[in-house]
């Protein structure tokens, strides 16, 4: 998002700076001006002890339960012993035409690339893999504008934004100190569920992380893939499955991975 | 009323009842009390579902959410008409803060960031309900129910600008209520 055209308040662009909302150049400007300017750096603190406050301590209501019978008799509808757990599926889950259309723009950018690789690979098996997924989706993001869809390299804020997307947020880790900058984050959906996926660069190599809720937990150990000149790395840790992807050498995945997984995600 | 097709319900089922716990959030902000909640939901419901067939199929959490503040604000123009009286005047103030202040020296006197994060949640519930209904409603969407700027924008009518502005406006509240009140 470009803030308004009006002069830039900077303390608008803070909050949004904090919401996820500024394209990484804004970003980034914002970064300097905190950095600068103690005014503005207090009230960034404020709006992100506010916000975790709001996250901890409100109560977060489930709907009674006689509000949707009340609902279905109102519409007319047949009484389904529907539970709202199973109806809180995601809005993207419901469109999968877009789903086919990305899919069919990855391969129509696969034919017409002139790789001769994919016409002599067999043809993928009809249900793909996690990492075929995941380095799909990773592919998708690097055609896009840009990689991700909330840009900072604060990771108190990458965390927040995910919340009320996704289930749960992602495990978030500062690895600057080992040579992997936090770029941002996105949502990518994998097999219909909408998962996150960080993104952290090193040099100019983007990695790629998903975290994959593991239903399956004991069936992957660490695998290790290298598909269409891209390195994926997968392993899982406390029930969730993560996926790395880059086109960086696998030396480098390994030590991303294993930074990672020895990271401390809190301050 | 004549109710509607099979083809009907089960867009229904697949368009707004995901949204339901959003609704019911909404509507309880709005209204404040858990049983008018109710009433604005199912009457949301209602209205979705005559107008399920006006779905253009983008963002479905979005549209059930302009549907439920609309019935909310319909609601609380019959019921409880003084909640709504100050919505023109401060828009005013809005106007005129926007135009000729100084943003950042607003909030002389703000608390330090440890003293927010000791707040419980009773007094954090009651500031978030003392504020305006559109600096409330801002707040709660995005920081209670996690839309981004273009979906506020969207549900409640307004431009990105004015969302930003009622947004830091209303975290800027909060927090100097929050500080202030030492109870």
């Amino acid at each position: 998002m470009s803030p308004p055209s009006s002069p830039a308040d900077p303390v608008l662009l803070v909050h949004a700076y904090l919401d996820g909302e500024l394209d990484p150049a804004h970003a980034l400007e914002i970064e300097r001006q905190l950095a600068a300017d103690p005014a503005l750096a207090a009230e960034h603190k404020r709006i992100v002890a506010l916000r975790s406050l709001i996250q901890e301590k409100l109560p977060r209501e489930a709907p009674p339960a006689n509000l949707l019978r009340r609902i279905e008799a109102a519409i007319g509808a047949p009484q389904a012993p529907t539970r709202f757990a199973s109806l809180s599926s995601h809005p993207i889950s419901s469109h999968p035409t877009w789903r086919a259309l990305a899919a069919s723009v990855l391969l129509a950018l696969f034919l017409g690339s002139g790789s001769t690789w994919l016409i002599l690979r067999p043809a993928p098996a009809p249900t793909s893999t996690t990492a075929d997924l995941v380095l799909a989706s990773h592919l998708r993001a690097l055609m896009a504008p840009q990689p991700i869809d909330v840009a900072s390299s604060d990771r108190h804020t990458v965390k927040p934004w995910f919340n009320g997307r996704i289930p749960e947020a992602p495990r978030v880790v500062d690895l600057t100190n080992d040579g992997f900058a936090l770029v941002g984050g996105r949502i990518d959906v994998i097999g219909r569920v909408p998962v996150p996926t960080l993104v952290y660069r090193i040099r100019q190599h983007l990695i790629s992380l998903t975290a994959v809720p593991a239903s399956d937990a004991a069936t992957l150990g660490t695998a290790r893939r290298a598909i269409a000149g891209y390195n994926t790395l997968g392993w899982t840790d406390n029930g969730v499955a993560y996926w790395a992807v880059s086109d960086v050498a696998a030396p480098d995945l390994d030590a991303f991975a294993k930074a990672f997984r020895l990271g401390t995600p809190e301050p | 009323m004549t109710l509607g097709s099979e083809d009907d319900q089960a867009r229904f089922r697949s368009v707004v009842l995901p949204h339901l716990a959003d609704a019911y959030a909404l509507a309880r902000w709005l209204t404040g009390d858990r049983a008018d909640a109710e009433d604005v939901v199912q009457e949301a419901c209602l209205r979705a579902f005559r107008g399920i067939g006006g779905f253009a199929g983008v963002n479905s959490r979005a549209w059930v959410l302009t549907i439920v503040r609309h019935a909310a604000y319909t609601w609380l123009g019959k019921n409880r008409s003084s909640a709504l009286v100050m919505v023109d005047d401060l828009e005013a103030v809005e106007r005129q803060q926007a135009s000729g202040g100084t943003p950042s020296q607003a909030a002389p006197e703000t608390p330090e960031a440890a003293l927010i994060a000791k707040t419980d949640a009773a007094r954090l519930e009651a500031a978030i309900a003392e504020l305006p209904v559109p600096f409330r409603e801002t707040l709660v969407l995005r920081d209670v129910q996690g839309l981004d700027y273009r979906e506020i924008a969207e549900v409640t009518k307004v431009p990105i600008g004015t969302v930003m502005s009622r947004l830091a406006r209303a975290r800027q509240r909060l927090v100097a209520s929050i500080g202030t009140d030492k109870s």
